[in-house]
């Protein structure tokens, strides 16, 4: 809504709008001080199910395993986001800057850093705090701080080698449900002795993916290059 | 043999089809109607599935709720899945003439990916799980608005961005409260176990205020006209068909099945909102002068009836509420893509400059009107069945108040229809340039308004398919 129509409202508008809001503020306060223990969730049946996930962090049996699904939808939404930004325009990419040497040297130190850092969270995701999620926002960060930094825009990867690297999760993650539907009869059904390296394995492609993705959510438009211009 | 678990294909055959999209944007037209038409196999797949055996769950990873997620169908779900299906498809062909190679780029992966949102939103039975089909579907529907470019859409498209994630917010916080008292989110689990308390209370209004917001209901149906009228026309008619009926299913889903106890004044409630949306829809399309904005106020007003049922809450009342639902799917369809047709014809669609449309698009205009008899509820349409159902309900239930608006909100119909038809056959005072309209548009258009009135010729058997694991109670009673 424009200012002008903004500056329309009236004051009654305005005060019936902060009661309203009063009104709605109190009750979802009243609930919530009314609320009962917990009921019985599902930690006991996470529990108990811990021994065939092929994981030990409870976290990342229930994100890639039991809600695998759930999962699995999130990373298109991810994907649907960047097209979102995508069709709304394109982003400036030719330009060329001269980063200071001390900039320079601080991320040709820190980026290495912060993918080895990225590797760890991956594997450490399996049994303890980690995973897929945190490693691929430590990449787009580190993404981010070198096409800030680099003299040169890397057009040349702009074209299927981006498109790769943004499907590569979801791909993956499909694929794998997939072949399992056709192998062991259930879509995302992981046979127990099995599961702990699919789920390393879709969560390193998903890291990657999620990576690239935040970082190319950073341009703020589709690159100038590729058939997506 | 094992069995296709067709449920899962439904889902992830357009999502792959949205990734090979994304991949390849040259192909992006034929691996597009490969998965549309691939897509249509799987529903009658499924469909047959449902006939033979009954309602289907299947668990997802093999894991069943409450641990994991089921997906689940029905006639309820069975129903929305074809006419998803059947305007999909529609829809896919239009789009064929209607994008220009590179805006079909875009359009492919982001309608492949909405249309995976619909079939798994229609097939979970997981209120979590709901939600991210949510997200899913709010996210593609507000970048294919973005899609026609300019001031108006971008601004539409960002109003209804904000819209979207703040209903799907509340959404969520319902979810939260619901797990948190009976710790499970499937739905049939939640129906055995809901007990009456204030923070149910406060999850069911949160839910159903930010399904209602999604939903567009009177006074919550401010961001829809600009967003509808100013996307590009197959998105226009995405919108209206099917993105709106999407939330409105969840509503109907909780309200059949999780809400109950909560008694009838909520349901009166929306009866009242109902009412008023068909009545302030109609006058307001009948003051319009764009043709595309003329088509969303008869949006919001058509979107009022199926909230009729909430106060009847008779097996009849609802199965005439979902028969509007599917034939207003159909038949705003083919309205949004005979405006589009007309506005690629005139270059405006500006209603008074109509110019003998009706002589010169001739395809288009029986399209045109033909929806109109659908949505006015004229037989033999599947609007008339639709609304008969919901007639017969409230003389049943003694709530004769119901048939004044449905009889109000017929006439608004026809008095808007019929303006623009008027239009279309007059001279129009200057003459302008024109440019040619395909022909896949042109048939597109009119083969959804004769869907729609086929669903008024073959009523038995989409009434038959309701029955099927019963969602709506068993018998007349209810």
């Amino acid at each position: 809504m424009s200012a002008a129509g903004r500056s329309r409202h009236s004051p009654a508008f305005r005060w019936g709008l902060l009661l309203l809001l009063l009104t709605v503020a109190g009750g979802l306060g009243y609930a919530l001080l009314t609320l009962p223990d917990q009921a019985v969730g599902l930690s006991e049946q996470v529990s108990a199910n811990m021994a065939t996930s092929g994981v030990q962090n409870p976290v990342t049996a229930v994100l890639i395993n039991f809600r695998g699904y759930d999962t699995l939808l999130e990373m298109a939404v991810l994907l649907v986001a960047l097209l979102g930004v995508w069709s709304l325009g394109s982003a400036e990419v030719h330009r060329r800057i001269d980063p200071q040497p001390v900039l320079s040297l601080l991320v040709g130190g820190l980026a290495p850093l912060m993918i080895l850092m990225a590797g760890y969270l991956l594997w450490v995701g399996a049994n303890a705090p980690g995973g897929a999620f945190q490693a691929g926002s430590v990449l787009a960060a580190a993404g981010i701080l070198l096409l800030l930094s680099s003299k040169r825009f890397p057009v040349r990867l702009m074209g299927w080698p981006l498109r790769i690297g943004l499907l590569l999760g979801l791909g993956t993650f499909t694929a794998v449900g997939m072949t399992l539907l056709f192998v062991s009869g259930g879509f995302l059904q992981y046979p127990s002795n099995l599961a702990g390296a699919l789920i390393l394995f879709i969560e390193a492609a998903a890291t990657l993916s999620i990576g690239v993705t935040l970082a190319a959510l950073f341009l703020g438009g589709r690159p100038q290059a590729g058939p997506y211009r | 043999m094992r069995q296709i678990p067709w449920e899962v294909m439904l889902i992830m055959l357009p999502l792959t089809g949205a990734m090979a999209c994304f991949f390849w944007p040259r192909r992006a037209i034929t691996l597009g109607l490969i998965t549309a038409l691939g897509v249509v196999v799987c529903v009658a797949g499924l469909g047959w599935r449902v006939l033979e055996q009954g309602a289907q769950r299947y668990a997802v990873g093999g894991w069943n709720a409450p641990l994991g997620i089921d997906l689940y169908a029905d006639g309820l779900s069975l129903l929305m899945l074809m006419v998803t299906a059947v305007v999909g498809l529609g829809i896919s062909v239009y789009s064929i003439g209607y994008f220009e190679r590179r805006q079909a780029a875009h359009f492919w992966p982001l309608w492949l990916f909405l249309w995976t949102a619909l079939n798994a939103l229609f097939l979970s039975a997981d209120i979590f799980n709901l939600y991210v089909t949510l997200e899913l579907l709010g996210l593609a529907a507000v970048a294919l608005v973005a899609l026609a470019g300019g001031a108006n859409a971008l601004t539409a498209a960002m109003r209804y961005l904000l819209v979207s994630l703040l209903a799907s917010l509340c959404y969520l916080l319902g979810v939260a409260l619901l797990y948190h008292n009976f710790g499970s989110v499937d739905i049939a689990i939640l129906a055995q176990r809901v007990e009456l308390s204030p923070a149910v209370w406060a999850a069911m209004g949160l839910m159903s205020a930010g399904l209602l917001l999604k939903s567009a209901l009177f006074p919550l149906h401010f961001w829809l006209p600009p967003a509808h009228a100013s996307a590009p026309a197959p998105v226009s008619a995405l919108l209206s068909a099917l993105v709106v009926k999407a939330s409105f299913y969840i509503l109907l889903r909780l309200w059949l099945e999780i809400f109950p106890p909560a008694g009838a004044a909520p349901g009166q409630l929306f009866g009242v909102l109902g009412s008023a949306a068909v009545l302030w829809g109609g006058i307001q399309a009948l003051r319009q002068t764009r043709l595309k904005l003329l088509i969303a106020y008869s949006t919001v007003a058509q979107l009022g009836y199926l909230f009729l049922a909430f106060p009847l809450a008779s097996s009849v009342a609802w199965k005439g509420s979902l028969y509007l639902l599917l034939s207003h799917a159909l038949a705003k369809a083919a309205m949004f893509m005979a405006a589009g047709n007309i506005l690629r014809f005139c270059g405006h669609d500006r209603i008074v400059g109509l110019d003998r449309v009706a002589q010169r698009l001739p395809v288009t205009m029986t399209a045109f009107a033909l929806a109109g008899v659908s949505i006015i509820g004229l037989p033999p349409s599947g609007g008339f069945i639709g609304k008969w159902m919901l007639l017969e309900a409230a003389l049943r239930a003694g709530q004769w108040w119901w048939v004044i608006i449905l009889i109000l909100g017929g006439l608004l119909a026809g008095a808007y229809v019929f303006k623009v038809i008027g239009y279309a056959f007059t001279r129009a005072g200057v003459l302008r340039q024109t440019s040619r309209v395909p022909m896949t548009m042109e048939w597109a258009a009119l083969a959804m308004a004769l869907a729609a009135l086929l669903l008024g010729l073959v009523a038995l058997w989409p009434l038959s398919l309701m029955e099927i694991g019963l969602p709506f109670g068993g018998g007349d009673a209810g």
